[in-house]
């Protein structure tokens, strides 16, 4: 998959939107879907495509997620592993978080993401 | 049939505080359902953002939990159904509680992994939570809940509570309580 998609949001999950010309995955919302594994196949193999692919581009990921149910939360694991590998491979890939300030909860979240994580993530408050 | 109780129930309901339950076959789509009536319940109680989200989570993964047993049991409506209850104890905490019909062995399994987390501070849940994140997902499956129950272990403000009550046919009622 060479090419942007575009998921709107449903009850359980996130949009998510690939932007392959800009380098650009953003992901928000709540997810919590009862397959998340399913849910993220597609999300996972446009970031492998990208990562393969010749050009040596930059991947940044714009996310605004809010509540992950565990399931989701593992599969989020699995991409950050696969922006780490690339990492270690000299590829620049980076991540911004955003959070509602009011809801401390989903920065605890990012963080422990962060902890094991060694590209540039960054978490920022936004309303 | 007897005639319902239905004045003893709404006392029932009203003296613990209940401000949600369910009891019967459970899909996904009512898992969902049920899900938005609870978030709205919890704006409209005041609920802190991450309190609110705590109490969600605590239900999504019990509900789900339970939803995958059912499928992984290949059982048929009448065991795959859920009795969930939210409530608020005396102190204003939420209390979220579920429960299915369970082979007895694997209730007491699930019981034992219960009585473990129990023991476990939050650094300890936390390590133990990371942990089993990086379980491989075909050996994490078979365990089954695992990660789901730490993680309601580490929303709780209490050790979570589980009971299992003897049923015919070597199944059991397994139910799971946490205090948010």
């Amino acid at each position: 998959m060479t090419t942007s998609f575009n998921i709107p949001p449903s009850q359980s999950t996130p949009a998510i939107s690939a932007d392959w010309d800009a380098g650009v995955l953003a992901i928000s919302g709540d997810s919590y879907p009862e397959n998340s594994f399913d849910f993220f196949t597609a999300t996972i193999e446009w970031i492998e495509s990208f990562l393969a692919a010749s050009g040596n581009r930059a991947l940044r990921l714009d996310l605004s997620l809010v509540y992950m149910n565990t399931s989701s939360v593992k599969a989020m694991m699995d991409i950050f592993d696969l922006l780490e590998e690339a990492h270690a491979k000299g590829r620049a890939v980076s991540v911004d978080w955003y959070y509602d300030p009011r809801n401390e909860r989903v920065e605890i979240l990012a963080e422990e993401f962060r902890e094991d994580c060694s590209f540039p993530f960054n978490i920022t408050a936004r309303n | 049939m007897d005639d319902i109780d239905f004045f003893g129930l709404r006392e029932l309901f009203t003296r613990n505080r209940i401000l949600l339950c369910f009891n019967g076959p459970i899909s996904r789509s009512l898992i969902e359902e049920i899900g938005n009536a609870l978030k709205n319940y919890l704006h409209a109680d005041n609920a802190q953002p991450s309190a609110a989200m705590d109490v969600f989570g605590a239900y999504i993964e019990m509900t789900q939990n339970i939803r995958h047993y059912a499928l992984r049991q290949g059982y048929g409506e009448a065991e795959s159904s859920a009795t969930i209850l939210v409530a608020r104890d005396d102190g204003g905490a939420y209390v979220v509680q579920a429960g299915n019909v369970v082979e007895t062995a694997d209730g007491e399994q699930l019981t034992a992994r219960v009585g473990q987390l129990a023991g476990l501070d939050k650094a300890a849940l936390k390590a133990a939570y990371k942990e089993q994140l990086r379980r491989p997902r075909d050996e994490a499956a078979s365990s089954g809940a695992g990660l789901g129950l730490i993680d309601i272990a580490r929303k709780s403000s209490r050790p979570l509570a589980a009971r299992l009550m003897p049923m015919p046919d070597g199944k059991a009622f397994f139910s799971l309580q946490a205090v948010i």
